[in-house]
């Protein structure tokens, strides 16, 4: 068995794994297959050691999605035909987040009042669509319409997440643009720069 | 599914600072993930996700407050 860290474009070499073991690149069309031995058995140690191989890996390769902990195959020919068909959407999300990074907030206190106008339906779309866009962060956007590439949002009762592709390098400009910016009734904690992990291509249900 | 593999990932999620919380969500909620292979032996950390958030929110005490002035 092996186990997928990351699919890259330049990956660097002399990569090590979460066991310390020397990563292998495996091609797939442009893809580059970064991966070793299986991960260690679940732990805080394990998550933290595939976070920093991820890391060393997104820091030298030109384009890096990471691969969630725990993505096995049972050898090279297994793991290419599990990527073959997704190499299309996999090479698209390497372009987005090629030269880039990405910066995480935590919101709290975005809780959107419901809607007055419409009927129920109205106003259950309307609320769904505050929480997947959270419009309170507008201002927010707007201070950083010059360093953000890309967003995605998870909204959840208690926190939203946003996640901000940056180029790389922006980290500080970045936080320095948050810091600035006063949002009514909402706390924001910043995380980052990270390997653009939530810019993975959707999974299949 | 295995119980004692799902305690053990409670436990890690009980017991994050909130910089591991952060690695959580990112190592185990974001990622490409192969159809079908992904997770061995980590069994039942999927159903601690809705946990992990109502931490994540809990988690920015720790954090320093960016956004208090």
């Amino acid at each position: 068995m092996i186990g997928l860290y990351a699919i890259a474009l330049g990956a660097p070499p002399e990569l090590t794994g979460a066991r310390g073991e020397p990563l292998r690149v495996l091609r797939c069309g442009e893809l580059e297959l970064v991966h070793g031995e299986v991960p260690p058995p679940l732990s805080a140690e394990a998550l933290r050691a595939h976070e920093a191989a991820v890391r060393r890996i997104a820091e030298g390769a030109l384009a890096c999605l990471p691969a969630r902990f725990g993505c096995c195959a049972e050898d090279e020919a297994a793991l290419s035909q599990l990527i073959e068909s997704r190499q299309v959407e996999l090479a698209e999300a390497l372009r987005l987040v090629r030269g880039r990074e990405q910066m995480t907030l935590r919101v709290h206190g975005a809780r959107p009042a419901p809607p007055a106008a419409g009927g129920p339906g109205t106003r259950y779309l309307e609320q769904r669509r505050r929480a997947m866009t959270l419009p309170e962060l507008d201002p927010l956007r707007s201070a950083l319409a010059n360093l953000v590439r890309a967003e995605r949002v998870e909204g959840h009762s208690e926190v939203a997440s946003v996640y901000h592709l940056i180029d790389r390098g922006g980290a500080a400009a970045y936080q320095r643009a948050v810091e600035g910016i006063r949002l009514d009734g909402l706390r924001v904690a910043i995380s980052g720069p990270w390997p653009a992990w939530s810019f993975a291509p959707e999974i299949e249900p | 599914m295995n119980s004692r593999k799902r305690a053990e990932a409670e436990e890690i999620i009980e017991r994050a600072d909130a910089s591991l919380l952060e690695i959580i969500d990112h190592v185990l909620n974001k990622g490409v993930m192969l159809q079908g292979e992904v997770i061995l032996g980590v069994a039942g950390v999927d159903l601690v996700y809705l946990r992990l958030n109502a931490l994540l929110c809990a988690a920015d005490r720790l954090l320093p407050a960016r956004d208090r002035k």
